[in-house]
């Protein structure tokens, strides 16, 4: 009994509590107002008391050191000795001292520009075919989306090397087709298409996104194109792209974010060299490189903001395009 | 409503307390008592870091094991990775202050560790806890950087060439005999290539991309690499000169090329049987043979080419080096450690060259040296006419500008790099590294 009372009282005072009733509770009736104000304030003090250890988290290993990483962006740091301001040095080193930092930026974009849009269209085709309603289609869902769940691994970083090394099973297959190209993993024009590849092959989580808009796509729309005497091209065009949009656009996001820090399959292939011949020195492996390696952390952090403001720049770019390509339903446009 | 009030500054108590209790437990790690001398009684327990590989590991485990038979009391807790993940984890260490309390340690790191105060002064410890009687003056000199003794080193090595005469045999070349012109290396690696070039087996690797090679040449001339303070004892048509010769030898006619190499990395073309010789440091040969597999059982070691005749131009270096952490509560303890490796002849039956040519006397007295160990052993006693003073210790970030030359090596091999772009991109890199 008393349980029953107590967690109805309670319940009564959480809603006095919350903001919107808050205002409202004071004027109508001003006798209770010290006593609620009190229940307030103690409610918030256990709330922010509860938050605390996240918000301790945040500002002491997200923001503080990414504050003090812009810092040490404007000195020579090498872990040793003190920082020492240097002022825009560092990021004028990096656009004109630097080729293995260009070459860097160059394979990433290329990586990114190419390997993202490939990416999508595989997982959107995927999702589209899984759309169907046939038997097994649990079973297919859930193989194609295995990739993604094991393509991170360090493993599989490693079956990829060795799959496109001189005589793996690609270079192999290829010979049976009378392409002799050798092993793509030492090759300098190859080893960028053989990255993209791995990436593409891990399109599991788009999909299942892609999958996700799809299905709410109502019925009733490709049966009206239908009428209207739509073939499947048209329908993909008119109803499938334009209802998917803000899918499209979230992945698109996401996607370009992630490729931007393309860093662990890159390590692996490469053991951490960057090689053949810089082709796999992703933008990050090359921060990491310089700041671990090398121990100069000012340059690192430096590169590691030059990226935020790329990345920050490119998601305002298609936030704003994104305005007139993007449909969200239930807008009147 | 009184009993609410209750319950709700009770919510606000335990909240209060878990968070306490979290940062507590985040910042009551570590600190335990320092102890400044050593006691036989105490128990102890030291952090010991190496780089290799499960092998050294397990030799490593036999070494302990006979420690703690004379010190039970002292607990070693040791940890390995490779070599570029070791520095890489030191380096973040180091920045925070926990460093083990001993460490494996490599010469290209002392100055930057030591000049920053990370390395404790052995000076105290010389003669007492870490016996000196064995190791020859020259060699303790090795790990002394501006006047304060900071490593001891475990062990020498000396630049070398070694070769594969099972991969000889298959071909049908006899082997290089050693010594000879840089022009006569490569025109037997011609040789080797021209004969094994259908079964897969190259000559050798291009020299230019390793920055030892281009040391050998300057001590013959002389010169060496980087002075005491860091100045270059060279220039960029010197450097440009030394890469040039490499434009013969990265032909495929001659040496492995650089997509093979590319593929079977972080093994060697020597590791791998693809290439008959490897100018490299002479203890590599236990490795060689281990990644060679049962196959093979013998190398050749010979003296590396004369780029002119009776200079001093190879010295002996110290592979590795055995040195403290200035932050560690059990200096003594630690102290006694290095003694043990460094000195004890047990330690030396253990690990044989696996760490190089033990450096003290005692310790070499003690290692049953037989075939490859006494193959490097003779090998050091027969270029002793070529050795010289060993160089300063090296500069601070000696070991990137290493890397940096490899790599470079690697995109001229690749042909995506001009001699002149390289020696630009190496001067460049140069100026960072030496003005930090």
């Amino acid at each position: 009994m008393t349980i029953t009372k107590e967690a109805a009282s309670s319940q009564s005072t959480g809603t006095a509590a919350g903001s919107p009733a808050k205002g409202g509770g004071r004027t109508k009736n001003p006798a209770t107002k010290p006593g609620r104000r009190r229940a307030n304030r103690r409610e918030n003090v256990a709330g922010y008391t509860f938050l605390l250890p996240w918000l301790i988290g945040f500002l002491g290993l997200t923001l503080g050191p990414m504050i003090y990483s812009l810092y040490l962006s404007f000195t020579k740091y090498n872990l040793f000795a003190d920082p020492k301001f240097v002022g825009f040095d560092n990021y004028v080193r990096m656009f004109t001292q630097d080729p293995q930092f260009l070459q860097s930026v160059q394979i990433t974009l290329v990586y990114v520009l190419v390997g993202t849009p490939v990416k999508l269209a595989a997982a959107l085709g995927i999702a589209m075919l899984l759309n169907y309603r046939n038997r097994g289609t649990g079973f297919f869902r859930s193989s194609f989306y295995a990739p993604s769940l094991i393509g991170a691994s360090v493993s599989v970083a490693i079956v990829w090397r060795a799959m496109f090394s001189t005589d793996g099973p690609v270079d192999s297959s290829l010979s049976l087709f009378g392409i002799d190209i050798g092993g793509w993993v030492g090759n300098v024009s190859l080893v960028i298409p053989m990255m993209i590849l791995l990436a593409v092959w891990q399109f599991g989580a788009p999909m299942v996104i892609f999958l996700a808009g799809l299905k709410q796509i109502p019925r009733e729309l490709y049966e009206a194109a239908e009428v209207d005497g739509a073939g499947p091209v048209r329908k993909f065009r008119s109803v499938t792209i334009p209802m998917l949009s803000s899918v499209i656009f979230f992945n698109l996001l996401l996607e370009t974010i992630n490729a931007f820090q393309v860093f662990a399959s890159a390590y692996i292939i490469s053991n951490g060299s960057g090689g053949p011949a810089g082709m796999t020195n992703f933008y990050t492996l090359y921060l990491y490189k310089r700041g671990f390696a090398d121990g100069q952390m000012g340059y690192a952090a430096a590169m590691a903001w030059v990226l935020v403001i790329v990345v920050a720049i490119i998601a305002f770019i298609l936030f704003r395009t994104s305005k007139s390509w993007v449909h969200y339903a239930g807008e009147n446009k | 409503m009184f009993e609410i009030r209750k319950r709700r500054t009770a919510v606000a108590a335990a909240a209060i307390g878990v968070t306490a209790a979290l940062a507590l437990t985040g910042c009551a790690g570590g600190g335990s008592e320092p102890a400044a001398t050593y006691d036989p009684a105490e128990k102890v327990t030291l952090n010991f870091a190496f780089w290799g590989n499960d092998v050294r590991a397990g030799l490593y485990d036999q070494a302990f094991a006979a420690f703690n038979e004379e010190y039970p009391n002292i607990t070693v807790n040791s940890s390995f990775l490779g070599f570029p993940e070791f520095w890489e984890k030191r380096q973040t260490e180091a920045a925070g202050g926990g460093l083990p309390d001993v460490m494996q340690f490599d010469y290209s790191y002392l100055r930057q560790y030591s000049e920053n105060g990370l390395l404790l002064d052995l000076d105290p410890y010389l003669g007492s806890t870490i016996e000196t009687d064995g190791i020859a003056e020259n060699i303790l000199g090795i790990g002394v950087v501006d006047g304060t003794t900071t490593g001891i080193a475990t062990s020498t090595n000396a630049w070398g060439l070694y070769t594969n005469p099972k991969l000889l045999e298959q071909v049908g070349v006899a082997g290089y005999e050693g010594g000879g012109s840089w022009d006569d290396y490569a025109d037997w690696m011609k040789q080797v290539t021209t004969a094994g070039g259908a079964q897969g087996i190259s000559g050798g690797t291009d020299w230019t991309a390793r920055i030892q090679n281009f040391e050998i040449q300057l001590r013959a001339e002389g010169k060496q690499l980087f002075s005491e303070d860091g100045e270059p004892g060279f220039d960029k048509a010197r450097l440009a000169e030394f890469w040039e010769q490499g434009a013969e030898v990265r032909d495929p006619a001659y040496t492995i090329p650089q997509q093979r190499l590319e593929e079977i990395y972080p093994l060697s073309g020597f590791d791998a049987a693809q290439t008959a010789s490897e100018l490299t440091w002479d203890n590599f040969g236990a490795g060689y043979l281990g990644n060679l597999g049962d196959g093979y059982t013998e190398l050749g070691l010979v003296a590396p080419p004369v780029t002119k005749e009776g200079a001093k131009d190879l010295y002996l270096k110290p592979s590795m080096l055995h040195t403290i952490s200035s932050k560690t509560d059990h200096p003594e303890a630690a102290a006694t450690l290095v003694n043990f490796l460094v000195n004890s002849p047990e330690v030396g039956a253990i690990f044989g060259t696996n760490r190089g040519l033990p450096a003290s006397e005692t310790q070499l007295e003690g290692a049953d040296l037989g075939g490859l160990d006494a193959q490097i052993r003779d090998y050091e006693a027969s270029i002793q006419d070529r050795l010289g003073d060993a160089p300063p210790v090296p500069i601070v970030g000696a070991g990137t500008l290493e890397e940096k030359f490899r790599q470079i090596g690697q995109e001229l091999g690749f042909g995506t790099l001009t001699v002149d772009e390289a020696v630009d991109q190496f001067f460049n890199e140069m100026d960072v590294v030496l003005n930090q």
